[in-house]
């Protein structure tokens, strides 16, 4: 699974720790997200969509 | 109905229980006793030589290593919430193993050195505090490389 969470928070110019605090997690926590090196769960997947007013699939997408 | 509702409070307290931690400031105090403990051992061992007080310090290092595995992190996230169980399992195997390897090891080496050696059990001290230990370190280690 891979994500374009960087270019999603570079849109809206937030950091890592604005993102992580609008959604309740560590710095840490978003890092690992954009580095594919953790998989969110749903919860926090729909959370970050609504920060970035998306569907899931958008940012979201299954390594081909 | 009836039977639906007592499983549902059933399966609520069952998480409850899994699901507790202390406050995160439990984790200085946890440090804290286990390194008093520790010193505590320490001097006993050299100086005092006590076995009440060494019986005392070593239940005191091992609540100590217990705050800190169960204590909250600032921020405990699912991220946190995952490494926290890796760090479980990987000290649940650890401690096994050790529980396992370490009479055969003693075994050996008492069996090469005076040709005459005793099958000893691990005690539950030395299982406790590696399964902590290993707990605790691991954890720090995940949380570090995450």
């Amino acid at each position: 699974m891979r994500n374009r969470l960087k270019i999603e928070r570079a849109i809206l110019d937030i950091t890592q720790d604005e993102l992580a605090k609008k959604i309740g997690v560590s710095r840490q926590t978003i890092n690992s997200i954009e580095k594919n090196r953790y998989v969110p769960s749903t919860e926090l997947a729909l959370k970050l969509s609504k920060i970035f007013n998306k569907p899931v699939n958008d940012f979201f997408y299954l390594d081909e | 109905m009836r039977t639906g509702t007592l499983l549902d409070s059933e399966r609520k307290s069952l998480k409850k229980l899994t699901k507790f931690q202390f406050p995160n400031y439990f984790k200085k105090i946890g440090f804290t006793l286990a390194i008093i403990s520790f010193t505590v051992i320490i001097l006993n061992k050299f100086a005092i030589d006590n076995a009440v007080i060494k019986s005392i310090a070593k239940y005191g290092m091992l609540v100590g290593l217990l705050l800190v595995s169960v204590s909250r992190e600032k921020i405990e996230d699912e991220l946190v919430i995952r490494l926290r169980m890796e760090s479980f399992t990987f000290a649940f195997i650890a401690g096994v193993v050790y529980a396992l390897l370490i009479p055969m090891i003693d075994y050996t080496v008492d069996f090469l050195i005076k040709a005459e050696a005793i099958f000893k059990d691990t005690g539950d001290f030395q299982i406790l505090w590696m399964l902590l230990v290993c707990q605790i370190c691991y954890f720090e280690l995940l949380k570090k490389v995450r």
